[in-house]
């Protein structure tokens, strides 16, 4: 288990080499180098940052995660940095500095780093853009790929014929159809057979460029094309391979972006929520709601547990307790509430196995709250809700008096 | 693009050498190179010494026919039979399809499957797998469909073209309608195609029009030669983009055959004369087409006795009189057209949507193959190969024939011995049923 730190940082480096050389085979052209990695890990400063940039803004826009070539309405670095970030909120990556103006650029004291840029690509490897890139670079290269042709949203009549002369119609048509699919493999087939010929023929005899007419350079052009295909897949297969270590080292980017002693909360968003993934996140913020909820069932519970004085009465009594105590229907809500509870959830998330194995939620978005600052808060929280309680009583108990005291005949002992 | 035909039993192999022998003959005759090249590369490879060999393998359980068959094509000094592409055994099957398809198929299985795959292995490219076989006896219709389903298996996205010899209806032998049930029942789930000759009409078509007194097996397989040949043969279709085809099996099947319930096909030519009155006659394009059209609708499968009653009804018409009476519906019709002046003919006639069902256009189910290149010496000739309600009958009355033995378990236990079960028979007789009513209903 225990390795020394020098054979795991040589390997992380291949491992990241590895990275390197199937981004720049998908087609890439500003991949950073292994070296720009490691440095970015650490802040490693403007130049470093300006290798990520790039390589960033180009993955955005081979993806088509912006709409406009960054380079061609270039109106200068902070262009770039904004359609960068504006791609990533797309892809539903948040982090602080996509929302300072400038995104980032001479941010305030130190506050962002080649790091975010470093967590902002792992993200987007770890969200399936990778495999995007490697398909759409596939699909340049293999000029033998039958493409699955995106699906024609057909507008189906609501009301399909389904009488028997249809049926069998149908039924035709789809025999037409796959007999045609046969014919297609078997000329595939015999394609196939002739250029094997072909090539086995052209081989041994390395045609002379004198004699190479339009026929061999397509065929030249077409062997470039598969060795690069070749190259592409190998790359991608030895970075499958060797993609946990990349995951792992990921990992302690991430950790130690969050003990970082500059890092700061999250601030809010330009639109007033609390900034987070923008989409991707349903899980979390479903659970951000039933967090938001939980004081007022609390009380609520409080409530009927009160209620004894009164039993038979309760469900009124409640009723209208909530209807003259203005203050229970709003919960006291924490300012740092919804991050409290992230902190909790997202730890084991970080640990876990790299986001490319299942969950890609890691993003290291979360504000932090230290444990003392976490108690603190909790105890005035707790008075807050104790001292709202005994009103409550207080409250009750005046209310439960006065209907006694309306029964005339009764007399009771007050407890 | 090739063809490889797999000759089973006495009736396959008798008919497969007359099919090759004549596809050559025709092939070489004159001055046809484009057509003889298509022709031979579909049907034949040539070894190292330059000699012709036609791709098949003949399958039969007894020697003597496969012996018959290659010293034949030998003898033609044209062609000739692989040397290794043939497999026999001593006995016979004894006209018993279940002692075919149980035992002598899956005993020589492995056999039977190498040398099919060698003559595959040897094409550029397999258009499709030729299976011939009749249905009565007991190797073609018990084997041939042990074997056909082991090629399915092995070759599943191949085009696999069955043609059945149907015996003559007074009996050849007395177990023939079991045989035929079991045979058809079993191929038109394993086949793409299932083309048909009936005895009775190609022995019509040998007494009627060819004038022949003592009427031979050899007279018959010619026949069907022929009309099998002017399928087969390369012609120009409308995929073909001008030169011959070079996927018959595939287009064939793709043009007649695509709804899985309709998978029957019968073959009808215009003209056939006795070879000696070849040289007074002289035929135009639209006397032959009207006369072709008349037998089709009429469901006559010669040019003698047509009745020119029949009418094709109108839509309208049709959808009210459901008993329509004799007129024949198509479901699709390939039209092959061989000779003089080929491009200018006009083939209208075949489009009316009144001789197809309601559900297909005739764009969809008619289509036309031509080539100039006249056919076995007939200057002109026209053939119609028709997935049509022309088999309905003989088809009806096999099966009925079938369940009026099985109803008193006739036979029954020569079956059951080899392991067909009472069930398998009434599997077959109720799929066949289907087929039926299916056909019945085509309008």
């Amino acid at each position: 288990m225990q390795r020394s730190a020098a054979a795991v940082s040589v390997e992380v480096k291949q491992v990241i080499a590895a990275l390197c050389r199937l981004l720049a085979a998908t087609g890439l052209e500003c991949v950073p180098a292994p070296e720009h990695f490691r440095r970015a890990k650490f802040g490693g400063g403007p130049a470093v940052e300006d290798q990520f940039w790039q390589v960033l803004a180009n993955i955005q826009q081979k993806c088509g995660f912006v709409s406009c070539e960054p380079r061609s309405q270039l109106g200068g670095a902070t262009e770039l940095r904004r359609l960068v970030a504006a791609g990533l909120w797309q892809t539903g990556y948040h982090a602080d500095w996509m929302y300072e103006r400038g995104g980032g650029e001479g941010g305030e004291g130190g506050r962002f780093s080649s790091k975010d840029l470093l967590l902002a690509l792992g993200w987007l490897l770890a969200t399936g853009t990778l495999e995007k890139l490697l398909t759409q670079r596939v699909e340049q290269l293999d000029k033998t790929l039958i493409l699955t042709p995106s699906p024609v949203n057909h507008r189906l009549p609501t009301e399909l014929p389904l009488d028997s002369a249809s049926v069998r119609r149908l039924q035709w048509l789809v025999g037409s159809l796959r007999h045609q699919g046969r014919t297609l493999l078997s000329m595939q087939e015999e394609r196939t057979c002739l250029l094997h010929a072909v090539s086995v023929a052209s081989l041994p005899s390395s045609v002379s460029p004198s004699s190479s007419d339009q026929s061999s350079t397509l065929l030249r052009k077409d062997c470039v094309c598969l060795q690069q295909l070749c190259d592409l897949l190998e790359a991608y297969l030895n970075w499958r391979q060797v993609e946990k270590v990349f995951w792992t080292w990921m990992d302690s980017v991430v950790d130690g972006h969050l003990t970082d002693p500059v890092h700061k909360k999250p601030t809010i968003a330009p639109n007033g929520r609390a900034a987070r993934c923008h989409h991707g996140n349903c899980g979390l913020e479903k659970l951000d709601d039933m967090l938001l909820r939980q004081p007022t069932t609390q009380q609520g519970q409080g409530t009927v547990r009160e209620a004894p004085e009164g039993r038979g009465e309760g469900g009124l009594l409640q009723g209208r307790s909530d209807s003259c105590l203005p203050p229970l229907s709003c919960p006291p809500r924490l300012p740092c509430c919804p991050l409290a509870y992230r902190l909790q959830t997202e730890r084991p998330v970080r640990h876990s196995s790299p986001p490319a194995d299942g969950d890609r939620g890691g993003t290291p978005t979360a504000g932090e709250l230290s444990a003392s600052q976490a108690v603190e808060l909790l105890l005035q929280t707790e008075a807050l809700l104790l001292e709202r309680r005994g009103r409550q009583r207080l409250a009750n108990r005046t209310q439960l008096q006065e209907m006694i005291g309306r029964l005339d005949e009764l007399v009771l002992i007050p407890p | 693009m090739s063809v490889v035909t797999v000759q089973l039993g006495q009736c396959g192999n008798q008919v497969g050498q007359q099919l090759l022998h004549s596809l050559l003959c025709d092939a070489q005759e004159g001055q046809r190179k484009e057509l003889c090249t298509a022709s031979r590369e579909r049907f034949f490879h040539q070894d190292t010494h330059g000699e012709l060999v036609a791709r098949a393998v003949l399958i039969d359980m007894e020697p003597k026919v496969i012996n018959q068959s290659i010293s034949r094509a030998a003898r033609s000094g044209m062609w000739r039979y692989g040397e290794t592409s043939h497999f026999s055994q001593k006995q016979g099957s004894g006209n018993n399809w279940a002692n075919g398809f149980c035992v002598h198929g899956p005993a020589h299985r492995e056999v039977v499957e190498e040398l099919v795959r060698r003559e595959v292995e040897r094409c550029d490219r397999l258009s499709g797998l030729l299976a011939m076989m009749s249905v009565a006896g007991g190797t073609g219709s018990g084997v041939g469909t042990y074997v056909t389903q082991c090629l399915r298996d092995v070759y599943p996205k191949s085009f696999i073209l069955n043609h059945l010899t149907w015996p003559y209806g007074t009996g050849e032998v007395i177990v023939q309608n079991y045989n035929s049930v079991l045979t058809l029942a079993h191929l038109y789930q394993l086949s793409d195609a299932i083309l048909v000759h009936e005895n009775d009409t190609v022995h019509q078509i040998c007494s009627q029009l060819l004038n022949i007194k003592h009427i031979s097996f050899a007279d018959v397989n010619s026949v069907i030669a022929h009309q099998l040949g002017s399928v087969l043969q390369p012609a120009l279709t409308a995929d073909s983009q001008g030169a011959y085809s070079r996927n018959p099996l595939g287009e064939l099947v793709s043009a007649l055959c695509c709804h899985p319930e309709f998978k029957l096909l019968s073959v009808s030519s215009i003209p056939q004369v006795p070879l000696a009155s070849m040289a007074y006659s002289s035929f135009s394009w639209p006397s032959l087409l009207k006369h072709l059209r008349q037998m089709l609708i009429s469901n006559t499968k010669m040019e003698e006795g047509i009745d020119w009653q029949v009418r094709p009804l109108a839509a309208a018409e049709r959808s009210r009189n459901l008993t329509a009476g004799s007129f024949n519906t198509s479901l699709a019709n390939v039209l092959i057209l061989r000779g003089k002046d080929v491009y200018s003919t006009e083939t209208a006639g075949f489009e009316d949507p009144a001789l197809y069902s309601s559900w297909l256009s005739p764009q969809e189910a008619f289509s036309v193959w031509k080539s100039p290149v006249p056919f076995n010496k007939y200057e002109k000739s026209a053939t119609l190969v028709s997935n049509s309600q022309a088999l309905l009958r003989p088809l009806d009355s096999m099966v009925g024939g079938a369940w009026n033995m099985f109803a008193s378990r006739a036979y029954i236990h020569q079956y059951t011995k080899f392991g067909i079960s009472e069930e398998d028979f009434l599997d077959s007789f109720s799929s066949l049923e289907q087929v039926i009513s299916s056909y019945k209903e085509l309008r």
